[in-house]
């Protein structure tokens, strides 16, 4: 495989660079090449975030091109849409359903667009597949909500094309995180590849 | 996934593990044996500082955040002017912080292998520009390296060090924001014995004033020196296993690289599927290898120079090909972007451009769809976090001192200040900047004590600054001093914070913690006090009323007032907390007594509150609530109530 490319997007704070980290170390383990972009300082600060997940036997560069994504994975609805120029045609866009309106939206200088608007454009203006699932419910019923990241990359493991097994990237989660946390990980990871399977209709 | 901070000290040669280019200069360090390591942090520098820090006591280093980028690289100089092993790291602002020291030590050379790491920031992701550290190398004839992947950013620490000995004099290991934080697989190599077994290295100096004493007489015999050891380095950079030449050597076309752009113009190759091409990868962008040269361009009818930023190699390819008598056409920055990062789609296009292809897909277009996206997706700039200290500071500051205040502050998080709804933030330009500015307006704007026109009562402008607690003891101690001594008529506010927060929460003077254990703490209202402040309190800023009084109080006193508004950072607070398994309140709105006035969102603006469109009441999430109490101060209705806790 030449080359596979993740996008993550979220909110800063969401534990985005950790997902994209344990991506990366998944990546590393089955013997690929590997590449993570990410920018740290400010960016952090609640502000939006993108991250950057490639592998393969062909990588050089940290940041997938435009139009190059397989994947965005989202912790936050609009900000899957913020960054679609990332994604190739036929990608897919996997985002956590809840929204954080950003202050300016409160303060009423802006508006969210619903769902309904982003799928919209995702699907018909960048021939991409939409599939908004509430995944921080699912990481609360797995018994944590800062395992919303451990639910995305569990749905992400799903994607039809995606070169690591399920069962390795789920290895590779349950040796990094703090051995209290595994089972709830474990759980969170299941969830989410279970509700993958269902969108995807698998 | 492992811990960096043990990783870098595995002693397990061959292992290729994943590390961040910032933590893999580290490891570079430590296989490099280095003994002696200061810096202060700044993005995207401080993972390595930070790394080092962790590790310090593990390997036999010593390890300090000095309070600037100076006094670090001068503890560094003098390290390696002992003959031991020292590195500095800093970003490439605070390179202009160490550049008085930096261009004099360049005259006289080292003895234990010197590296400055200079971190730039191409497209300006966390600082004020975008200057090329490369242009300024060149400037001062310090030879510089520069990584084009993670591996390379720790093979080359240990090669600098040797050719820093080898030539005594100091290397610039030069990354971009990219290179550093770019995770990478890593092969790791050999540590050295003193470091497995934690021996400290400690350094001999020998009294050598002709060398080490800068007066006019000793430097005009040195300034030869610099200029002859700058061409030996060129010379040897001809056999640097980080330049070579790849690709078609049959080619009629060759394209030259420095740096993280190969990585880009080697993708935008195969993407453009182009194989007669020859490539020169640069490791050693300063000074630009001859001999290579040479080989390179025979055989070649047009070079193109894929560099991000200034054409700095652009320049020295071009002078050593005129000199040549080379006729052929050279591009680079006619074609290449000379501001913001180089990416790969910048590559494929630059490169597509230069061969006269198509690009492999339709970036035009996507960039055309894109822009109905850009019209509807909300603005999400960084914010203050939650529960920080620094908004009720500036909230209190406001209706201290009337929003038509001056406000100049200075380069922290607390920068943020300047996006509404806070807009506490007039100027800033630099670290420390804030009370030279202070003063600078007060002069402008309303005049001293002494000066017959000066202004008072309501003519008089007010001004009050902003800075932070480690951007204070950085930089803001002689413009205190400054404003001090010349009767300014101003209030400093100093954040005070508890941590140098914005770089990843690393301990100053005013927190007293070391990496090697207690340090000696310093208080800010004690040094105010000392140089002669008119005004100093100290007050919390979770007390917004109390803040207030202060600054109302402070604004009251003619000369320069110090207020140190003194809470500790909540991120940091919060990370602690969460690891003990302590709780914090969680407030809520009682929706009976919200009246939808938006005082909490328009004039408080914390991202925990949002505004419910359906109810039009403020509501507040609360994964994201600290508990500070804040919003319960400043709203008039009493609609804010810590309801339950938070883990």
């Amino acid at each position: 495989m030449r080359e596979y490319n993740i996008v993550i997007t979220g909110v800063g704070g969401q534990g985005i660079l950790t997902a994209a980290n344990l991506l990366g170390w998944a990546a590393l383990r089955a013997g690929y090449k590997v590449r993570v972009g990410e920018v740290h300082g400010m960016s952090q600060r609640f502000g939006s975030v993108i991250a950057y997940v490639r592998f393969g036997e062909d990588v050089y560069g940290a940041m997938v091109p435009e139009g190059k994504a397989d994947v965005v994975l989202s912790f936050e609805p609009v900000e899957a849409l913020r960054y679609i120029n990332y994604l190739k045609k036929g990608g897919l866009v996997f985002t956590n359903a809840r929204p954080i309106p950003p202050v300016q939206v409160s303060m009423g200088l802006a508006t969210y667009p619903t769902l309904e608007e982003m799928r919209k454009i995702i699907e018909e203006d960048f021939g991409g597949k939409f599939m908004a699932f509430d995944a921080e419910e699912l990481a609360l019923k797995a018994g944590n909500i800062v395992t919303t990241n451990v639910v995305l990359i569990g749905a992400l493991t799903q994607t039809p094309g995606f070169p690591l097994s399920a069962e390795h990237v789920r290895e590779v989660i349950k040796v990094s995180v703090p051995p209290k946390t595994i089972e709830v990980n474990m759980k969170a990871f299941d969830l989410g590849v279970e509700a993958a399977k269902e969108m995807l209709g698998l | 996934m492992a811990k960096v901070t043990e990783v870098v000290l595995w002693d397990r040669p061959g292992e290729r593990v994943l590390l961040l280019g910032n933590h893999a200069i580290a490891r570079g360090a430590l296989e490099g044996n280095i003994a002696v390591f200061a810096a202060y942090p700044g993005t995207p520098s401080s993972e390595l500082t930070d790394t080092m820090a962790a590790v310090a006591k593990k390997a036999g280093v010593y390890m300090e955040y000095s309070t600037n980028e100076k006094v670090a690289f001068e503890t560094a100089l003098a390290a390696a002017w002992s003959g031991v092993r020292a590195m500095t790291a800093m970003k490439h602002v605070g390179l202009n912080v160490a550049m008085d020291s930096f261009m004099t030590a360049s005259y006289m050379g080292v003895d234990g292998g010197l590296i400055v790491m200079v971190a730039d920031d191409p497209s300006m992701w966390s600082s004020q520009n975008e200057q090329d550290t490369r242009a300024i190398a060149k400037n001062t004839g310090v030879p510089v390296l520069e990584p084009s992947s993670v591996q390379e950013a720790k093979d080359m620490v240990k090669y600098a060090f040797e050719v820093s000995e080898k030539y005594g004099q100091m290397v610039i290991l030069r990354t971009t924001t990219r290179s550093s934080h770019m995770r990478g697989d890593v092969v790791l190599g050999e540590l050295p014995e003193e470091i497995k077994n934690a021996k400290r290295k400690f350094g001999n100096f020998k009294k050598n004033p002709e060398r080490y004493v800068d007066i006019p007489a000793f430097q005009r015999k040195k300034h030869p020196w610099l200029l002859e050891t700058i061409e030996k380095f060129r010379e040897e950079f001809n056999e640097s296993p980080f330049n070579w030449i790849e690709g078609d050597e049959n080619a009629k076309v060759g394209i030259i690289a420095p740096g993280l752009s190969y990585a880009y113009v080697k993708e935008a190759l195969a993407w453009l599927g182009v194989e007669n091409v020859k490539l020169l990868k640069l490791g050693t962008p300063y000074p630009v290898p001859y001999g290579l040269l040479e080989k390179f361009f025979d055989g070649l009818e047009r070079v193109l120079i894929v560099e991000e930023l200034e054409p700095v190699v652009e320049e020295q390819v071009k002078v050593w090909a005129y000199d040549k008598g080379l006729r052929i056409p050279i591009h680079g920055k006619d074609i290449v972007p000379r501001v913001y990062e180089m990416t790969t789609r910048r590559a494929v296009e630059t490169v597509a451009k230069f061969l006269g292809l198509e690009t492999p897909i339709n970036f035009e277009e996507i960039d055309r769809k894109y822009e109905k996206v850009s019209k509807i997706v909300p603005p999400r700039p960084p914010s203050l976090c939650p529960a920080c200290p620094h908004r009720n500071t500036f909230y209190a500051i406001r209706r201290a001192a009337s929003p038509r205040a001056i406000f100049p502050s200075d380069i922290g998080c607390y920068t943020l200040g300047v996006l509404p709804p806070l807009k506490t933030v007039d100027t800033t330009i630099a670290m420390g900047g804030s009370i030279g500015m202070a003063h600078g307006l007060d002069v402008a704007l309303n005049g001293v004590p002494g000066e017959e026109e000066r202004k008072t009562g309501k003519e008089k402008k007010i001004i009050v600054a902003t800075i932070g607690d480690s951007t204070f003891f950085h930089t803001g101690l002689p413009a205190l001093a400054n404003a001090i001594y010349n009767r300014s008529n101003v209030v400093i506010v100093v954040l005070d914070n508890l941590v140098t927060a914005m770089t990843g929460d690393q301990p100053n003077p005013g927190t007293g913690d070391t990496p090697h254990g207690p340090g000696k703490r310093i208080l800010i209202e004690e040094v105010a006090k000392a140089m002669g402040a008119d005004f100093v309190k100290v007050v919390d800023p979770y007390d917004i009323k109390a803040t207030e009084r202060a600054i109302k109080e402070a604004l009251a006193v003619e000369g320069v007032s110090v207020v140190v508004s003194r809470q500790p950072c909540a991120l940091y607070r919060i990370g602690q907390m969460r690891r003990k398994g302590e709780k914090w309140p969680i407030y809520h709105v009682i929706e009976d007594k919200c009246t939808g006035c938006k005082i909490c969102i328009n004039a408080y603006g914390c991202p925990a509150i949002y505004w419910d469109a359906e109810t039009k009441k403020a509501k507040i999430d609360p994964t994201m609530c600290w508990g500070c109490g804040g919003c319960a101060q400043v709203c008039p209705f009493d609609a804010f109530e810590p309801m339950e806790e938070g883990e």
